[in-house]
């Protein structure tokens, strides 16, 4: 519903019963007054001397309007006609009961006799009321009961005698006149306020219905263009407030989406590297296993140097998700740590155990040594032992046959621990070496760039150490290999 | 009496190749294919759980949660997803070590070996390693029996050594808990006294290990090997 109409229902279905009471009240009021001066009238009329005789004297025409005492001469009012016949020229005719014709207010009142047992002489008086007839057995002035009928207004009395044809007198009239008879306030100043009412309140709401509208386009608008625009409303008032606060609320849908299709993005780059980096090793395994079996069908000599191949090659596979799924977590934006204590002894030893049998199988010595109380720091356990992984798997894979690798977790000094990574193997490039620690070198290009895909286990390797405030440091080693520090604070 | 390990693993072929890794480590082992409740009357005679977390129907977590109510069992969690939460929730919840698929089968039977490794009773002042008997106290060496004269700096050496027999111990460490810090402590110097050790001793009772320092061969005890590589070859000189 619009605002206006339901504004202008609102104000009818306020004023509407207002009004309606306040009228009832109005006419109310007025019925009293009149039944009072009806009353007020006849009692005087009836009480004056030679009423009664004249009333009972010609009670088959007796009624009509009393007439008013002449306001100038001297005769006394009971020497006028006080009650005209209602044949009679000045006189109007009184009012019929059967109502054939409308009765206007400010009509003059009328009045009519009863005998005791509520029977009129005249045929002209009007049959009375159930209501009046049951109200005056009780007491001595009976009004109708209030009803909006109109401006009628009828009392019946009872005269101070109890005999003869005039023993109850109908009064009968109409409220003061005015506009609508008597249900409407005589005067139209109501209307005043009223209107003025209605005037400021359409004042106040054009321009209010005027701002919202403008408001509701340009949500409109900014929806349109995918919450990019920015919706204002100048002012400081509701209207604004409400424009500030769906700007505010458009601005962190901009964010929402923005990130979501960062995680997308990062979502489809990691099913497309997958796919890219998983399908390489899995052919070259596909290729030793299948050299494997037809070696076996033609019953030729085993040779144990594929079966080592195909191996590492199931190792390689094993590591490189493992770095792809975390290098998915760094790339997808803030990466959540969830830092624990981590007991580094049992790292390293989990680490050690990865790796051995396929050390063992490439004739590599792997070879560990950790102090022998546990060295506990604070770091995400997945990442950090991805990293140590990473250095461990790195050595032995870059190395030769009947080479060593070494790892060595020590406490140094003031509470910081050092793990090194030693081997004999051939060492990395020192480009190769720095590119991979560059800032902003990414997952992607670490797998495309980087010999033998392992540039992906270093980088992220250097990752993790930034983002758990390690240093990470390659170097020769005095064996003729690389040596890798990884150095931190213990503790929790 | 072979050791009984429970394993609750849903997929048949990692199940099968488990339970075959387990008989010929020396185990007896127990495989159930579906996750459920394990009624406190089974538990009895189990050394050790293997669990897989991601089970069809029941939730890994719930099993133990369940079992570490009623059982102090040791509990080896395998789960496909390297996660530090679900780690962390295992390990919270009362596993004892955590496995990330895929794994090769020596480093499951090495890890379910560690879990079910007796400590070794030592007495405080006697060290038995293989032939080597150290008795701390009369700082006294035998070797098979036979009594050998050993220098200060040896025999603090060979002690270090034999308190933690088959782990690799690095020259630092030796050099700056055994040689004398007045004198001169360097790692060459340790190297000295270890070739005279070595000659008094004779074999390769001390190993050298390549990058990290030495070692004292575990000798004809593979159970006190800390490592739990009972195979491992000599390592070789630098």
């Amino acid at each position: 519903m619009r605002l206006r109409l339901r504004l202008a229902l609102t104000t009818l279905a306020v004023t509407a019963p207002t009004i309606v009471a306040l009228v009832a009240l109005d006419a109310r009021m007025r019925h009293a007054a009149a039944e009072q001066a009806l009353a007020r009238i006849a009692f005087q009329h009836m009480l004056e001397s030679g009423a009664r005789d004249r009333c009972e004297a010609t009670p088959a025409t007796w009624g009509g309007t009393p007439l008013p005492a002449p306001r100038t001469g001297s005769a006394p009012p009971h020497d006028l006609p006080l009650f005209d016949h209602p044949s009679g020229p000045a006189s109007p005719p009184p009012p019929p009961a059967d109502g054939e014709r409308p009765v206007r207010a400010g009509e003059p009142p009328v009045l009519f006799a009863y005998d005791a047992l509520l029977r009129a002489a005249n045929p002209r008086a009007p049959v009375l009321d159930e209501d009046l007839v049951e109200a005056i057995a009780t007491r001595d002035v009976a009004a109708e009961p209030f009803t909006i009928r109109g401006p009628t207004v009828q009392v019946l009395l009872r005269m101070p005698w109890t005999t003869g044809p005039c023993t109850y007198v109908l009064a009968r009239g109409t409220t003061g006149p005015g506009w609508l008879g008597a249900i409407l306030p005589a005067s139209r100043v109501w209307l005043v306020p009223v209107g003025i009412v209605i005037v400021a309140v359409l004042l106040a709401v054009g321009p209010v219905v005027g701002r919202i509208r403008k408001l509701t386009e340009a949500v409109r608008r900014s929806a349109a263009q995918g919450f990019t625009g920015s919706v204002t409303s100048p002012g400081d008032d509701e209207i604004a407030e409400l424009g500030r606060a769906f700007d505010a609320a458009s601005q962190e849908v901009r964010t929402q989406l923005a990130e979501k299709d960062r995680r997308e993005q990062a979502l489809r780059d990691y099913l497309a590297n997958t796919t890219h980096d998983v399908m390489i090793p899995l052919t070259v395994l596909q290729a030793h296993l299948s050299t494997l079996q037809e070696r076996a069908a033609r019953n030729d000599p085993f040779d144990m140097s594929v079966l080592v191949s195909a191996m590492d090659e199931a190792h390689y596979l094993a590591s490189l998700m493992h770095n792809l799924a975390i290098a998915t977590k760094l790339d997808a934006g803030e990466p959540q740590l969830h830092r624990a204590p981590v007991d580094l002894n049992a790292l390293v030893n989990r680490v050690m155990g990865r790796h051995r049998p396929i050390a063992r199988q490439r004739d590599i010595a792997l070879e560990s040594a950790v102090p022998e109380h546990p060295v506990v720091t604070d770091a995400d356990v997945t990442l950090l032992e991805q990293a140590v992984s990473n250095i461990v798997y790195n050595a032995i894979r870059h190395n030769r046959p009947g080479g060593h690798v070494a790892v060595l977790l020590e406490v140094i000094h003031e509470g910081r621990f050092r793990v090194r990574v030693l081997d004999d193997g051939p060492g990395i490039p020192e480009a190769d070496l720095s590119r991979l620690v560059e800032r902003g070198f990414r997952g992607d290009e670490a797998r495309t760039r980087a010999p033998d895909g392992q540039g992906l286990g270093l980088h992220i390797t250097f990752r993790v150490a930034a983002l758990h405030d390690l240093d990470l440091r390659f170097q020769p080693s005095e064996y003729g290999g690389l040596q890798v520090d990884l150095e931190g604070y213990c503790g929790p | 009496m072979p050791e009984r390990v429970l394993l609750i693993e849903d997929d048949h072929e990692l199940g099968g190749q488990i339970v075959e890794r387990l008989r010929r480590a020396g185990y007896e082992p127990l495989w159930w294919n579906t996750g459920r409740r394990i009624p406190p009357e089974d538990l009895q005679g189990l050394a050790l759980v293997i669990l897989d977390l991601m089970l069809p129907g029941t939730y890994g977590m719930d099993i133990l949660k369940d079992l570490r109510a009623t059982s102090d069992v040791p509990v080896l969690v395998l789960s496909a997803r390297n996660d530090t939460t679900d780690k962390v929730r295992a390990l919270k919840l009362g596993a004892d070590d955590y496995m990330t698929k895929p794994f090769w089968p020596e480093e499951l039977i090495e890890r379910v070996r560690a879990r079910l490794r007796r400590p070794t009773l030592q007495r405080q002042d006697l060290l038995e390693v293989g032939p080597l008997r150290i008795d701390l106290e009369l700082r006294e060496v035998r070797l098979d029996g036979k009594p050998i004269e050993l220098t200060r700096v040896e025999f603090d050496f060979l002690t270090a050594l034999a308190r933690r027999p088959g782990v690799a111990i690095t020259r630092a460490w030796l050099v700056e808990h055994v040689l004398d810090p007045e004198r001169d402590g360097t790692e060459r110097t340790l190297d000295v006294h270890v070739s005279r050790l070595r000659k008094k001793l004779g074999g390769a009772l001390v190993e050298t290990v390549w990058g990290i320092g030495y070692r004292l061969a575990a000798g004809r005890d593979p159970g006190s090997n800390a490592s739990g590589d009972p195979k491992r070859k000599p390592g070789h000189e630098p």
